[in-house]
């Protein structure tokens, strides 16, 4: 890897063609420079990330190559000649793809539909469906997916839905790939099937622009790295020069000494919380933990394990069929979220703008939102000082960063939205939370905050779940670790006394190896 | 503001996209909708009272506010539903049965007249809670359960009339609808009344304090609050522990309820009690709605603005009658108006 790509455009050099040229690219929004003069070069047959954190101009460089945006100053060369281009439509008649974060496939039309959607080949009037079946069969070949054309899109899980964005790309003959966050909604199995595809396409020549927060990842298929901070160019390095913290430095413009803050609590032997026996039908099956005065207890698991699915039922979002929680040796009765947020128990869930925040509403009104009734009158009228003031108060306890208290959410970064979602737990005062993926989509500086937060927060006596599927955060920041498989837990350990492979293995469901507790 | 933060985002030059583009903070976005929506208002009216000498006086002023009241009082349930994300399509047909049930209640069980109309009222707020059950409960979806109750409620309405009018219901009985606070009047030489001041129409003392009751539950209290909740977010607000069926259904019941007393108000002023009053009103109530910068998406709008809605439509309408505009031709303004309003407000919130 990281060798001299097949030049698909150029045979007979051994320079490597550069497909995408892009000279002093500066964007200016109204008061705003979001990107000043950036250069960035993508080569045939190569995957190149672009890296930095929220709010550092990805986003705004991809939209000016897809055209989206149309660049203030600078140049683009595509393919050699000198480009504007003034929509999508236009960036993809030349072969320039983009795969969004969020898929943009109709869930009702089949695989074939989407493929050649608004594009599909025809008889006179009438789509010419055996032909539209035929020519998605063969782009889907050609990725060595096994995927039926002819099924619904709803039918399909999001890493085949992926799938699918990249054969819609192929179908239009893309040259320039485009992949935003491709992998944070895959299991691991599905990543590699992923990579694999990405190899595919640089053998064939597809130049891919990869753009992804999870650094560790990037070695499997990354030849060359760009690094942008605060709408600036940093650096561009073929990848094997660099390691994962040399990124993460010019990410943040600092050097992070440590991942994972220096943990201040001491977590003790008095049982908090403990859950006994529980089962929902067909989702998870027998599960117990117990959480200790201080500690943080890591959900380990692949997607689909039962971690989330566990906590929701706890949390009263799903019903539980058996089992028993109990919380300072009471046992809870719980039926609603209602009656669990009353018990004392809150549930950060991993899907921010769905399931945490109303994202229209205002920072203070969002803090508030649990526990209404501190901030108003017996009679439900809100006192606005009181109201204010809780605001602010976990505005500052957090940092939130926000202009004011009455921005509303959607205007924030990820960090500081789920540092919101945090600040409504915390006025709610719980002795239980579950935090689940609390880093997800988040940049590394603000990662560090919620790391101390929680730590803090385990300090202070309240119970921790940290529900991660990212190892080295389940390692770093928890004190024991519970392994689902299959809706089972399949063993607990001791972060201290284990190490990555030995969870991989029993998260895997591969044996288990003697029980270990 | 006092609320600012000492912090600037110094680390986020950039805003998320979806801020981009635009400087103004939504509620300066927020501010320049209502001053919108008033300005037409305002040219309206100068417009209108250029073309007519009739147009701007008092009492056609008062004419003009007895007409909106009803517009106003359905489209301020109709607000309460649609920022839940819901829509209830059943008001106009609900607000006939709840006047014929008044009217009925009165002429066939000789009840007093306050009761027989707080009885339609409950009628009203029982066909909300119906409409709110089968939302909540049977999960249908908002546009079907109340498209349900419309032909229902209609149904019934004519059904226990036979389809004929109820009157004779005794002066008394339009007291609601024809009466008016502080009327200053005084008798001449020759006998016959002068009116000094023709009064504050009972309709429109009842719009502006339920406007203002409606506005204060809205803004100032925990049930307002999680009405806004439920429609930015519903599973955020369930999740943060929000009754959501509960408050869903509170604002069909007020929104039936509301509908239960225009039925009353309505009645009261023609005293007949008519089983086809009402058609289409629940679309003047959702273009108030609308016009006034509520969302239909959720999440979205204010009792202000569909009180400046429903005088839109109100003052259109009068004004163009007054010019001697064919009401076919009126259908055409008042469907253009709300469509380029909307259009402005999409404009307003592209990215």
């Amino acid at each position: 890897m990281g060798g001299v790509p097949q030049a698909a455009g150029a045979a007979g050099t051994t320079v490597p063609s550069v497909l995408l040229k892009l000279e002093g690219v500066s964007k200016e929004f109204p008061g705003v420079k979001a990107l000043s003069g950036v250069s960035f070069d993508l080569r045939a047959g190569e995957v190149h990330a672009v890296c930095g954190e929220n709010g550092a101009g990805k986003s705004t460089l991809m939209k000016i190559i897809s055209g989206v945006y149309q660049p203030n100053s600078g140049s683009i060369t595509f393919k050699g000649e000198t480009v504007q281009f003034a929509s999508t439509l236009q960036s993809e008649a030349a072969g320039i793809a983009i795969i969004h974060q969020e898929l943009n496939l109709v869930p009702h039309l089949t695989v074939a539909e989407n493929i050649y959607l608004a594009r599909e080949p025809r008889h006179g009037f009438l789509v010419d469906r055996k032909k539209l079946i035929a020519d998605a069969r063969r782009c889907l070949a050609r990725l060595g997916v096994d995927i039926d054309p002819n099924v619904q899109v709803r039918t399909l899980s999001v890493a085949q839905c992926q799938m699918v964005e990249i054969a819609k790309a192929l179908s239009l003959d893309a040259t320039v790939l485009i992949m935003d966050e491709p992998t944070s909604s895959l299991t691991e199995q599905e990543a590699q099937l992923l990579f694999k595809v990405i190899r595919d396409l640089k053998a064939q020549g597809t130049g891919i622009i990869y753009i992804s927060h999870r650094l560790d990842e990037m070695a499997e298929i990354v030849d060359r790295v760009t690094v942008l901070r605060d709408g600036r160019y940093i650096s561009t390095d073929d990848f094997e020069d660099l390691t994962v913290d040399d990124i993460v430095a010019r990410m943040v413009g600092r050097s992070l000494e440590d991942k994972f803050p220096e943990p201040t609590r001491k977590p003790g032997e008095e049982v908090i919380f403990s859950a006994t026996g529980l089962t929902r039908r067909g989702v998870f099956t027998d599960i117990g933990f117990d959480i200790r005065r201080g500690e943080i207890l890591g959900f380990a698991g692949l997607m689909g394990a039962g971690r989330t699915e566990v906590a929701r039922a706890i949390f009263g979002a799903d019903a539980l069929d058996a089992g028993t929680v109990t919380l300072d040796g009471n046992e809870l009765k719980i039926s609603d979220p209602r009656s669990a947020i009353e018990a004392g128990i809150a549930y950060l869930s991993e899907d921010r703008k769905a399931q945490g925040l109303a994202i229209k509403m205002p920072v203070d009104a969002n803090l508030v939102m649990a526990r209404m009734a501190a901030v108003a009158s017996r009679f439900g009228v809100i006192d606005r000082k009181r109201h204010r003031e809780a605001g602010q108060r976990y505005v500052d306890l957090l940092n939130i960063r926000t202009p004011s208290l009455s921005q509303p959410v959607r205007l924030l970064s990820g960090g500081n939205q789920q540092k919101i979602i945090i600040g409504k737990w915390l006025f709610r005062e719980p002795r239980i939370m579950f935090f689940d993926e609390p880093t997800r989509g988040i940049d590394v500086g603000a990662k560090f905050a919620i790391y101390q937060i929680m730590d803090e927060l385990a300090a202070r006596g309240i119970g921790i779940v940290l529900i991660s599927s990212e190892l080295p955060e389940v390692l770093g920041m928890s004190d024991r670790i519970a392994v689902f498989h299959g809706g089972r837990i399949t063993a607990t350990l001791t972060t201290r006394d284990t190490n990555q492979e030995e969870i991989m293995h029993y998260a895997s469901g591969s044996g288990r190896r003697g029980d270990k507790e | 503001m006092a609320d600012m933060t000492s912090e600037k985002p110094v680390e986020q030059p950039v805003p998320k996209p979806t801020g981009q583009g635009r400087r103004l903070s939504d509620r300066q976005k927020d501010i320049i909708q209502k001053f919108a929506a008033l300005g037409s208002l305002v040219v309206l009216a100068a417009v209108f009272s250029a073309t007519s000498s009739a147009f701007m006086t008092v009492g056609n002023g008062m004419t003009i506010a007895l007409q909106v009241t009803s517009i106003a009082l359905l489209g301020i349930g109709a607000t309460y539903v649609i920022i839940t994300g819901g829509i209830d399509l059943s008001v106009g047909s609900v607000l006939a049965l709840a006047g014929v049930v008044a009217a009925l209640a009165v002429k066939e069980l000789q009840l007093p007249i306050s009761i027989a109309m707080l009885l339609g009222i409950l009628t009203g707020a029982l066909c909300g809670l119906i409409n709110g059950l089968m939302v909540t409960q049977l999960k249908l979806p908002p546009f079907i359960a109340t498209l349900g109750m419309m032909l229902i409620a209609r149904g019934v309405a004519l059904q226990i009339t036979g389809a004929r009018a109820v009157s004779g219901l005794g002066e008394a009985f339009g007291e609601l609808g024809n009466g008016s606070l502080f009327r200053i009047e005084s008798i001449d030489e020759q006998g016959f009344p002068v009116v000094t001041f023709p009064g504050i129409p009972y309709p429109v003392v009842l719009m502006i304090v339920i406007g203002l009751i409606a506005a204060f539950v809205l803004n100032r209290t925990v049930l307002g609050r999680y009405i806004y909740a439920i429609g930015s977010n519903a599973d955020a607000a369930r999740l943060s522990g929000v009754n959501v069926s509960r408050v869903t259904a509170f604002t069909y019941v007020v929104s039936g309820a509301l509908a239960g007393l225009t039925g009353c108000v309505l009645m009261s002023r023609l005293v007949t009690a008519q089983p086809n009053e009402g058609v289409a009103y629940e679309l003047d109530a959702i273009a108030s709605a609308v016009i006034g910068g509520t969302s239909l998406i959720g999440g979205v709008g204010t009792i202000s603005g569909t009180i400046i809605g429903a005088f839109v439509i109100g003052i259109l309408r009068n004004g163009l009658n007054m010019n001697g505009v064919s009401a076919f031709t009126q259908q055409i303004i008042i469907g253009l108006v709300i469509l380029v309003t909307v259009w402005i407000d999409q404009l307003r919130n592209r990215r």
